[in-house]
């Protein structure tokens, strides 16, 4: 699997999705490397669990970095079927990869036309070259 | 949980510049669980049109909040915490005892999308910087840390418990010492900073001194009067008349010529009075 920004979709609030060929009912969430970015130092990642359930707009998890805590919203509905449990222990690497190696989790999708309402490429980045 | 009723002193303030209110609060000693589930009700029921809200308060009881991701297990460390009654925050950061401080809560209802995430430097800064400027103005020589213990990906673990033995850029540091620290909670319904104003040591943390310990000899009269922004520029006047310059205290060794007596209530005072006097520049900054 390769993720490309380019090829992703976004949230406004920088968590971004990618649904491979091979497994199309599947999403990959993680958060942008404009987000990793603004949140600098990483010290600290709450994850869904699997099973759980969640909701496209609301939160999932909760990161923190400079003594400050930030939500994590999924960009997809549905049921967490994987989370990247290495993750929280290697959060520095969300800075070299947040993409590939820096996917958080991954969702059974109960309705996929939920990705047509999310940002393409260029209208996030366009939101975050003028944030 | 269903909040008890507190009689709080509340008031509005007109802010500059935009259509928004801000709401001063000054409530009474209260339970560990009712000052955080206040701050938690102010967050979560925030909306566009609701108004900044500054809040200053203490606790009926020492108590210990936890930062939002620390372990409780982690206090035992620490000989006498592990007896405090305890709370957790929605904020980020280190631990503090809750005893011979003053907490403040700021809170910002979000009036754009939710696109932002991580802290908001220029908040911590407009408002430890505004505590800064009048510890001054009172004879402290008070600045911002601009060092760091410091929290990172690989390193949390190594920091300190509490958050008065870390350090981070935007702390409030007399001399080597911490004397205000705040952290911070992001949700789509706004920004919530808390903070706390070290005024004395307690006995449950005695490596911790506050501003009582680092006071040099001041007239408490003066000092009652200089909380009130118009008697400032009396104090300073008297200091000068009576030699009790900065040169003189430090000749005299000081900080730490003698303790001040002033009782936390004039702290709260202190601090709204600081606080409330920025709400308007807080109100119409970029909470990035």
């Amino acid at each position: 699997m390769s993720i490309i920004p380019e090829e992703l979709r976004y949230l406004e609030s920088h968590e971004w999705v990618h649904v491979s060929n091979e497994t199309p009912g599947i999403a990959t969430v993680g958060i942008s490397a404009f987000a990793v970015a603004e949140l600098t130092d990483l010290v600290f990642m709450a994850l869904p669990k699997v099973g759980q359930s969640v909701s496209a707009g609301h939160e999932f998890g909760e990161v923190e970095s400079v003594k400050a805590v930030s939500p994590m919203y999924s960009p997809v509905s549905g049921t967490v079927v994987e989370i990247h449990s290495e993750l929280v222990n290697n959060l520095e690497s969300l800075s070299v990869d947040p993409y590939e190696g820096g996917w958080i989790m991954k969702v059974q999708m109960s309705d996929p036309s939920e990705l047509a309402r999310l940002l393409d490429w260029t209208t996030y980045k366009h939101q975050c070259d003028n944030a | 949980m269903s909040l008890p009723f507190v009689p709080e002193t509340k008031f509005g303030v007109p802010l500059a510049g935009g259509p928004r209110e801000g709401v001063v609060r000054i409530d009474p000693p209260l339970s560990g669980e009712t000052n955080m589930a206040i701050d938690e009700a102010l967050l979560r029921d925030a909306t566009p049109e609701s108004p900044i809200v500054l809040r200053v308060y203490q606790w009926e009881q020492p108590t210990l909040s936890l930062g939002h991701f620390q372990s409780w297990e982690d206090c035992r460390t620490i000989p006498g915490l592990s007896d405090l009654p305890w709370v957790r925050r929605k904020t980020g950061g280190g631990a503090i005892v809750h005893d011979q401080e003053i907490t403040y809560s700021i809170l910002i209802p979000e009036t754009r999308n939710k696109t932002s995430k991580g802290h908001s430097e220029l908040l911590y800064r407009a408002i430890h910087g505004s505590v800064v400027e009048n510890l001054k103005k009172l004879g402290w020589d008070a600045k911002l840390s601009e060092t760091c213990t410091c929290s990172t990906a690989t390193n949390q673990k190594e920091e300190p418990f509490l958050c008065f033995s870390r350090r981070s850029p935007v702390d409030l540091i007399i001399g080597t010492h911490k004397i205000l620290g705040s952290a911070q909670r992001r949700t789509s319904a706004g920004l919530l900073q808390h903070g706390s104003l070290l005024i004395h040591q307690s006995p449950t943390t005695p490596k911790l001194i506050g501003l009582s310990e680092l006071t040099r000899y001041i007239p408490s009269k003066f000092v009652q009067e200089a909380f009130h922004t118009d008697s400032i520029s009396n104090y300073n006047q008297h200091m000068r008349e009576t030699g009790l310059t900065d040169a003189f205290f430090n000749s005299a060794g000081a900080p730490s010529v003698a303790r001040a007596s002033l009782d936390r209530n004039a702290w709260a005072d202190f601090l709204v009075g600081v606080l409330k006097s920025r709400l308007s520049e807080i109100a119409n900054c970029q909470w990035r």
